[in-house]
Protein backbone atom coordinates (compact mmCIF):
# COMPACT_ATOMS: atom_id res chain seq x y z
CA UNK A 1 0.00 0.00 0.00
CA UNK A 2 2.78 2.47 -0.49
CA UNK A 3 1.31 4.21 -3.10
CA UNK A 4 -1.90 4.50 -1.23
CA UNK A 5 -1.97 8.33 -0.49
CA UNK A 6 -0.02 8.50 -4.49
CA UNK A 7 -2.60 11.61 -5.84
CA UNK A 8 -1.01 10.53 -9.15
CA UNK A 9 -1.81 7.24 -8.44
CA UNK A 10 -5.61 7.88 -7.44
CA UNK A 11 -6.15 10.40 -10.71
CA UNK A 12 -4.63 6.91 -12.69
CA UNK A 13 -7.01 4.83 -11.06
CA UNK A 14 -10.28 7.42 -11.98
CA UNK A 15 -9.43 7.12 -15.53
CA UNK A 16 -12.72 5.08 -17.12
CA UNK A 17 -12.70 1.86 -18.75
CA UNK A 18 -16.05 0.04 -21.19
CA UNK A 19 -16.75 -3.24 -19.30
CA UNK A 20 -19.51 -5.71 -20.31
CA UNK A 21 -21.10 -7.36 -17.10
CA UNK A 22 -20.85 -11.31 -16.75
CA UNK A 23 -23.73 -10.97 -14.46
CA UNK A 24 -27.03 -9.54 -13.75
CA UNK A 25 -27.09 -6.79 -10.83
CA UNK A 26 -30.07 -5.12 -9.17
CA UNK A 27 -29.80 -2.21 -6.67
CA UNK A 28 -26.92 -0.34 -8.07
CA UNK A 29 -27.23 2.88 -10.03
CA UNK A 30 -23.89 3.05 -12.00
CA UNK A 31 -25.33 2.57 -15.20
CA UNK A 32 -26.55 6.53 -15.78
CA UNK A 33 -28.98 5.67 -18.95
CA UNK A 34 -30.84 2.44 -17.55
CA UNK A 35 -34.47 3.26 -16.25
CA UNK A 36 -34.09 1.26 -13.40
CA UNK A 37 -31.22 0.48 -10.68
CA UNK A 38 -30.69 -2.66 -12.47
CA UNK A 39 -27.70 -3.77 -14.57
CA UNK A 40 -28.42 -6.68 -17.21
CA UNK A 41 -26.04 -9.08 -18.38
CA UNK A 42 -24.19 -8.40 -21.33
CA UNK A 43 -25.27 -4.56 -20.87
CA UNK A 44 -21.82 -2.36 -21.80
CA UNK A 45 -21.01 0.33 -18.86
CA UNK A 46 -17.76 2.84 -18.59
CA UNK A 47 -16.78 2.92 -14.99
CA UNK A 48 -13.67 3.82 -13.59
CA UNK A 49 -10.47 1.86 -13.30
CA UNK A 50 -10.99 1.10 -9.64
CA UNK A 51 -14.35 -0.12 -9.71
CA UNK A 52 -13.74 -1.65 -12.52
CA UNK A 53 -11.11 -3.93 -11.00
CA UNK A 54 -12.51 -4.62 -8.19
CA UNK A 55 -15.98 -5.95 -10.02
CA UNK A 56 -13.33 -8.12 -12.41
CA UNK A 57 -11.66 -9.55 -9.72
CA UNK A 58 -15.08 -11.09 -8.77
CA UNK A 59 -15.42 -12.01 -11.90
CA UNK A 60 -19.08 -9.79 -12.54
CA UNK A 61 -17.55 -7.96 -15.70
CA UNK A 62 -15.07 -8.50 -18.27
CA UNK A 63 -13.13 -5.47 -19.72
CA UNK A 64 -12.62 -3.69 -22.84
CA UNK A 65 -9.31 -2.97 -24.08
CA UNK A 66 -9.66 0.70 -23.52
CA UNK A 67 -9.44 3.52 -25.61
CA UNK A 68 -5.89 4.53 -25.36
CA UNK A 69 -4.16 1.62 -26.11
CA UNK A 70 -6.28 1.05 -29.62
CA UNK A 71 -4.72 0.16 -32.88
CA UNK A 72 -4.96 3.23 -34.03
CA UNK A 73 -2.56 4.75 -30.92
CA UNK A 74 -0.47 1.59 -31.97
CA UNK A 75 0.03 2.84 -35.54
CA UNK A 76 0.97 6.31 -34.69
CA UNK A 77 3.23 5.35 -32.33
CA UNK A 78 4.97 2.89 -34.49
CA UNK A 79 5.33 5.41 -37.34
CA UNK A 80 6.58 8.42 -34.55
CA UNK A 81 6.15 8.00 -31.07
CA UNK A 82 7.60 10.99 -30.49
CA UNK A 83 5.41 13.60 -31.74
CA UNK A 84 2.05 11.32 -30.46
CA UNK A 85 0.15 13.36 -28.55
CA UNK A 86 -0.25 10.85 -25.59
CA UNK A 87 -1.32 13.55 -22.84
CA UNK A 88 -4.67 14.21 -24.25
CA UNK A 89 -5.27 10.54 -24.37
CA UNK A 90 -4.40 9.35 -21.37
CA UNK A 91 -2.29 11.42 -18.81
CA UNK A 92 -0.90 8.63 -17.29
CA UNK A 93 -0.40 6.51 -20.44
CA UNK A 94 2.38 4.13 -18.58
CA UNK A 95 1.06 3.80 -15.40
CA UNK A 96 -2.78 3.26 -16.09
CA UNK A 97 -1.41 0.81 -18.95
CA UNK A 98 0.64 -1.18 -16.34
CA UNK A 99 -2.58 -1.25 -14.30
CA UNK A 100 -4.18 -2.76 -17.67
CA UNK A 101 -2.50 -5.45 -18.91
CA UNK A 102 -3.12 -8.49 -16.22
CA UNK A 103 -6.96 -7.21 -16.44
CA UNK A 104 -7.43 -7.67 -20.51
CA UNK A 105 -6.40 -10.26 -22.34
CA UNK A 106 -3.95 -8.36 -24.81
CA UNK A 107 -0.86 -9.24 -23.81
CA UNK A 108 0.57 -6.74 -25.99
CA UNK A 109 0.28 -3.44 -24.21
CA UNK A 110 3.33 -4.29 -21.76
CA UNK A 111 5.49 -4.34 -24.93
CA UNK A 112 3.45 -1.37 -26.32
CA UNK A 113 4.56 0.21 -23.38
CA UNK A 114 8.05 -0.17 -23.53
CA UNK A 115 8.71 0.30 -26.92
CA UNK A 116 6.64 3.77 -26.72
CA UNK A 117 8.63 4.54 -23.55
CA UNK A 118 11.83 3.83 -25.52
CA UNK A 119 11.59 5.87 -28.22
CA UNK A 120 10.16 8.94 -26.92
CA UNK A 121 12.84 8.56 -23.93
CA UNK A 122 15.17 9.75 -26.72
CA UNK A 123 13.68 12.41 -27.69
CA UNK A 124 12.85 13.41 -23.81
CA UNK A 125 16.55 13.35 -23.10
CA UNK A 126 18.11 15.38 -25.92
CA UNK A 127 15.33 18.51 -25.33
CA UNK A 128 15.63 18.36 -20.98
CA UNK A 129 19.06 19.42 -20.62
CA UNK A 130 19.68 21.79 -23.26
CA UNK A 131 16.44 23.19 -24.59
CA UNK A 132 15.53 26.87 -23.12
CA UNK A 133 12.09 26.84 -20.88
CA UNK A 134 10.53 28.77 -23.88
CA UNK A 135 10.73 26.02 -26.56
CA UNK A 136 10.60 23.02 -23.91
CA UNK A 137 7.10 24.51 -22.80
CA UNK A 138 5.74 23.46 -26.14
CA UNK A 139 7.11 20.17 -26.61
CA UNK A 140 5.76 18.91 -23.12
CA UNK A 141 2.33 19.63 -23.99
CA UNK A 142 2.60 16.51 -25.50
CA UNK A 143 4.03 14.09 -22.67
CA UNK A 144 2.80 12.23 -20.09
CA UNK A 145 2.87 12.87 -16.38
CA UNK A 146 5.71 10.21 -16.15
CA UNK A 147 7.68 11.77 -19.22
CA UNK A 148 7.27 15.33 -17.89
CA UNK A 149 8.27 14.16 -14.28
CA UNK A 150 11.55 12.14 -15.81
CA UNK A 151 11.80 16.07 -17.96
CA UNK A 152 11.82 18.37 -15.29
CA UNK A 153 14.12 16.71 -12.95
CA UNK A 154 16.50 17.06 -15.93
CA UNK A 155 15.59 20.78 -16.51
CA UNK A 156 16.00 21.47 -12.69
CA UNK A 157 19.12 19.67 -11.96
CA UNK A 158 20.57 21.77 -15.34
CA UNK A 159 19.12 24.89 -14.12
CA UNK A 160 20.49 24.56 -10.66
CA UNK A 161 23.52 23.91 -12.38
CA UNK A 162 23.47 26.71 -14.34
CA UNK A 163 22.57 29.55 -10.99
CA UNK A 164 25.21 28.20 -9.42
CA UNK A 165 27.76 28.97 -12.18
CA UNK A 166 26.03 32.13 -12.57
CA UNK A 167 27.32 32.75 -8.93
CA UNK A 168 25.42 35.11 -6.35
CA UNK A 169 25.87 35.64 -2.52
CA UNK A 170 28.01 32.18 -1.36
CA UNK A 171 26.24 32.46 2.02
CA UNK A 172 22.33 32.67 2.49
CA UNK A 173 21.11 34.55 5.48
CA UNK A 174 18.48 32.42 7.21
CA UNK A 175 14.89 33.95 7.28
CA UNK A 176 15.10 34.25 11.04
CA UNK A 177 18.25 37.25 11.10
CA UNK A 178 16.58 38.60 7.85
CA UNK A 179 13.58 39.79 9.48
CA UNK A 180 13.93 43.29 11.12
CA UNK A 181 13.16 43.58 14.31
CA UNK A 182 10.12 45.23 15.71
CA UNK A 183 9.80 48.46 16.47
CA UNK A 184 9.86 48.79 20.27
CA UNK A 185 7.60 50.90 21.70
CA UNK B 1 18.82 18.40 -0.38
CA UNK B 2 19.03 22.18 -1.55
CA UNK B 3 17.85 23.25 -4.44
CA UNK B 4 16.72 20.02 -6.10
CA UNK B 5 13.08 18.64 -6.78
CA UNK B 6 13.56 15.13 -5.72
CA UNK B 7 15.55 14.60 -2.28
CA UNK B 8 15.69 10.86 -3.14
CA UNK B 9 17.61 11.39 -6.32
CA UNK B 10 19.83 14.00 -5.84
CA UNK B 11 22.19 13.48 -3.41
CA UNK B 12 24.50 17.03 -3.60
CA UNK B 13 23.37 20.09 -4.51
CA UNK B 14 26.14 22.52 -7.14
CA UNK B 15 27.30 24.67 -4.00
CA UNK B 16 27.58 21.13 -1.78
CA UNK B 17 30.37 20.05 -4.52
CA UNK B 18 32.01 22.98 -4.53
CA UNK B 19 32.75 22.53 -0.95
CA UNK B 20 33.88 19.21 -1.73
CA UNK B 21 36.00 20.65 -4.17
CA UNK B 22 37.84 23.26 -1.76
CA UNK B 23 39.97 20.10 -0.78
CA UNK B 24 41.70 20.00 -3.33
CA UNK B 25 44.97 21.52 -3.17
CA UNK B 26 46.32 24.46 -5.31
CA UNK B 27 49.90 26.26 -5.26
CA UNK B 28 50.14 29.65 -3.57
CA UNK B 29 52.66 32.13 -3.49
CA UNK B 30 52.29 33.80 -0.62
CA UNK B 31 53.31 37.49 0.49
CA UNK B 32 53.28 37.38 4.59
CA UNK B 33 55.22 35.75 7.21
CA UNK B 34 53.59 32.93 9.18
CA UNK B 35 54.25 30.07 10.90
CA UNK B 36 52.73 26.31 9.95
CA UNK B 37 48.98 25.49 10.16
CA UNK B 38 48.29 22.47 12.10
CA UNK B 39 44.86 21.07 10.58
CA UNK B 40 43.20 17.57 10.20
CA UNK B 41 43.64 17.26 6.97
CA UNK B 42 47.39 18.05 7.13
CA UNK B 43 49.86 20.82 7.95
CA UNK B 44 50.28 23.35 5.65
CA UNK B 45 53.11 26.11 5.22
CA UNK B 46 55.23 27.77 6.74
CA UNK B 47 54.76 30.86 4.71
CA UNK B 48 57.36 32.73 3.73
CA UNK B 49 57.06 35.73 0.96
CA UNK B 50 57.66 34.56 -2.71
CA UNK B 51 58.09 30.44 -1.76
CA UNK B 52 55.99 28.66 -3.11
CA UNK B 53 53.68 26.14 -0.85
CA UNK B 54 50.20 24.05 -1.19
CA UNK B 55 47.47 24.71 0.56
CA UNK B 56 43.60 23.58 0.03
CA UNK B 57 41.96 25.63 -1.99
CA UNK B 58 39.60 27.31 0.34
CA UNK B 59 42.81 28.44 2.01
CA UNK B 60 43.92 29.35 -1.24
CA UNK B 61 40.69 31.50 -1.80
CA UNK B 62 40.63 33.05 1.88
CA UNK B 63 44.15 34.18 1.75
CA UNK B 64 43.75 35.83 -1.72
CA UNK B 65 40.29 37.47 -0.76
CA UNK B 66 42.36 39.46 2.43
CA UNK B 67 45.46 40.23 -0.51
CA UNK B 68 48.12 37.83 1.28
CA UNK B 69 48.84 35.57 -1.43
CA UNK B 70 48.70 34.93 -5.72
CA UNK B 71 47.25 31.74 -6.14
CA UNK B 72 49.32 29.50 -9.09
CA UNK B 73 46.53 28.17 -11.82
CA UNK B 74 46.93 24.82 -11.86
CA UNK B 75 48.70 23.42 -14.74
CA UNK B 76 45.72 22.14 -16.72
CA UNK B 77 44.32 25.75 -16.52
CA UNK B 78 46.88 27.26 -18.83
CA UNK B 79 45.69 28.27 -22.70
CA UNK B 80 48.18 25.39 -24.83
CA UNK B 81 46.59 22.36 -22.42
CA UNK B 82 43.14 23.51 -22.59
CA UNK B 83 43.61 23.43 -26.04
CA UNK B 84 44.58 20.11 -26.55
CA UNK B 85 42.35 18.96 -24.02
CA UNK B 86 39.52 20.26 -26.05
CA UNK B 87 40.84 18.79 -29.56
CA UNK B 88 41.04 15.40 -28.11
CA UNK B 89 37.48 15.39 -26.39
CA UNK B 90 36.53 16.54 -30.04
CA UNK B 91 37.87 14.03 -31.43
CA UNK B 92 37.07 10.86 -29.81
CA UNK B 93 33.89 9.40 -28.42
CA UNK B 94 35.58 9.11 -25.23
CA UNK B 95 35.99 11.13 -21.74
CA UNK B 96 39.26 12.33 -22.28
CA UNK B 97 41.27 11.83 -18.58
CA UNK B 98 43.39 14.69 -18.70
CA UNK B 99 41.20 17.23 -16.64
CA UNK B 100 40.51 16.49 -12.88
CA UNK B 101 37.96 15.13 -11.19
CA UNK B 102 36.44 18.47 -10.06
CA UNK B 103 37.59 21.22 -12.53
CA UNK B 104 33.93 22.42 -13.47
CA UNK B 105 34.41 23.28 -9.65
CA UNK B 106 38.16 24.35 -9.38
CA UNK B 107 37.81 26.25 -12.74
CA UNK B 108 34.63 28.89 -11.20
CA UNK B 109 36.18 29.60 -7.67
CA UNK B 110 39.55 30.30 -9.31
CA UNK B 111 37.59 32.57 -11.88
CA UNK B 112 35.45 33.96 -9.10
CA UNK B 113 38.51 35.31 -6.66
CA UNK B 114 41.84 35.27 -8.46
CA UNK B 115 41.14 36.49 -12.10
CA UNK B 116 44.05 38.16 -11.97
CA UNK B 117 46.48 35.66 -11.29
CA UNK B 118 45.16 33.39 -14.56
CA UNK B 119 46.83 34.61 -17.85
CA UNK B 120 43.99 34.78 -20.61
CA UNK B 121 41.70 34.12 -18.59
CA UNK B 122 38.83 35.17 -21.10
CA UNK B 123 40.64 32.48 -23.74
CA UNK B 124 40.89 29.70 -20.51
CA UNK B 125 37.45 30.54 -19.52
CA UNK B 126 35.63 30.12 -22.83
CA UNK B 127 38.05 26.94 -23.20
CA UNK B 128 36.36 25.48 -20.88
CA UNK B 129 32.91 26.49 -21.02
CA UNK B 130 33.51 24.59 -24.66
CA UNK B 131 34.93 21.67 -23.06
CA UNK B 132 32.18 20.86 -21.18
CA UNK B 133 29.39 21.42 -23.53
CA UNK B 134 31.64 18.83 -25.62
CA UNK B 135 31.43 16.41 -22.88
CA UNK B 136 28.30 16.82 -21.75
CA UNK B 137 26.95 16.31 -24.97
CA UNK B 138 29.14 13.03 -24.94
CA UNK B 139 26.97 12.46 -21.53
CA UNK B 140 23.92 12.67 -23.66
CA UNK B 141 25.00 10.64 -26.56
CA UNK B 142 25.68 8.05 -23.67
CA UNK B 143 22.74 7.75 -22.21
CA UNK B 144 20.80 7.22 -25.26
CA UNK B 145 21.75 3.38 -25.53
CA UNK B 146 19.45 3.30 -22.26
CA UNK B 147 17.21 0.45 -22.93
CA UNK B 148 14.92 -2.04 -21.24
CA UNK B 149 17.35 -4.22 -19.76
CA UNK B 150 19.68 -1.67 -18.89
CA UNK B 151 21.18 -2.27 -15.04
CA UNK B 152 23.93 0.10 -15.44
CA UNK B 153 25.89 2.47 -17.17
CA UNK B 154 29.70 2.72 -17.70
CA UNK B 155 31.02 6.45 -18.65
CA UNK B 156 34.66 6.47 -18.01
CA UNK B 157 36.29 9.60 -16.69
CA UNK B 158 33.37 11.47 -15.57
CA UNK B 159 33.32 15.18 -13.38
CA UNK B 160 31.82 15.41 -10.71
CA UNK B 161 29.58 18.24 -11.60
CA UNK B 162 28.55 16.07 -14.96
CA UNK B 163 27.64 12.94 -12.74
CA UNK B 164 25.41 15.27 -10.56
CA UNK B 165 23.62 17.16 -13.27
CA UNK B 166 22.82 13.72 -15.11
CA UNK B 167 22.02 11.81 -11.77
CA UNK B 168 18.36 12.59 -10.96
CA UNK B 169 17.63 11.93 -14.75
CA UNK B 170 19.15 8.88 -14.80
CA UNK B 171 17.69 7.67 -11.59
CA UNK B 172 14.51 8.60 -12.88
CA UNK B 173 15.09 6.62 -16.09
CA UNK B 174 16.49 3.63 -15.05
CA UNK B 175 13.34 3.19 -12.66
CA UNK B 176 10.94 3.73 -15.59
CA UNK B 177 12.83 1.16 -17.54
CA UNK B 178 12.90 -1.14 -14.79
CA UNK B 179 9.26 -0.81 -14.19
CA UNK B 180 8.32 -0.76 -17.70
CA UNK B 181 10.63 -3.94 -18.60
CA UNK B 182 8.99 -6.23 -15.46
CA UNK B 183 8.18 -9.80 -16.77
CA UNK B 184 4.86 -9.79 -15.74
CA UNK B 185 4.58 -7.00 -18.59
CA UNK B 186 6.18 -8.06 -21.68
CA UNK B 187 5.62 -12.13 -21.95
CA UNK B 188 8.64 -14.21 -22.80
CA UNK B 189 8.13 -14.47 -26.73
CA UNK B 190 8.39 -10.93 -27.09
CA UNK B 191 11.50 -10.96 -24.96
CA UNK B 192 13.63 -13.12 -27.43
CA UNK B 193 12.34 -10.77 -30.64
CA UNK B 194 13.09 -7.64 -29.16
CA UNK B 195 16.94 -8.19 -29.55
CA UNK B 196 18.25 -4.97 -30.11
CA UNK B 197 21.67 -4.14 -29.47
CA UNK B 198 22.84 -3.06 -26.41
CA UNK B 199 25.99 -1.74 -25.50
CA UNK B 200 26.30 -1.51 -21.60
CA UNK B 201 24.21 -4.79 -20.83
CA UNK B 202 26.73 -6.66 -18.51
CA UNK B 203 28.56 -4.00 -16.92
CA UNK B 204 28.39 -5.53 -13.00
CA UNK B 205 28.33 -2.30 -11.73
CA UNK B 206 28.14 1.40 -12.42
CA UNK B 207 31.92 2.56 -12.89
CA UNK B 208 31.56 6.14 -12.77
CA UNK B 209 35.41 7.12 -12.59
CA UNK B 210 38.74 5.30 -12.75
Amino acid sequence: MAKYYDIDDIITEEETVSVIFQKAASGVGIDPSAEMDFVEAGSKVELPFWLAHELHLRQAVSVNVPLCFNQKTRLEIQADSASVDLRSRCPFFYEFGCKMAPLVADRTIGFLLLSAFKSRYKEVLTKAHTASFEAGSKFWTILTKEEINLYETAQSAMASFKKWRIGGARFQIASILRRKRKPTE
Amino acid sequence: MAGQSDSELSLFSAEELEFTAEDELVEIVPNLKMPPLNLISGDFGPFTPQIVTKVPLWLAVALKKRGKCSICPPQWMSLEKLTQVLEAERDSQEMSEQLPFHYVEISRLLFEHARDNIPDVYMVRSLIEDIRDVRFHKVETDLEAFSGRTIAVKIKNLSAMEVNIVRPFIGRALQAFYKHDSPELIPDPERVSDSRPQVVNNAPRRQLRR
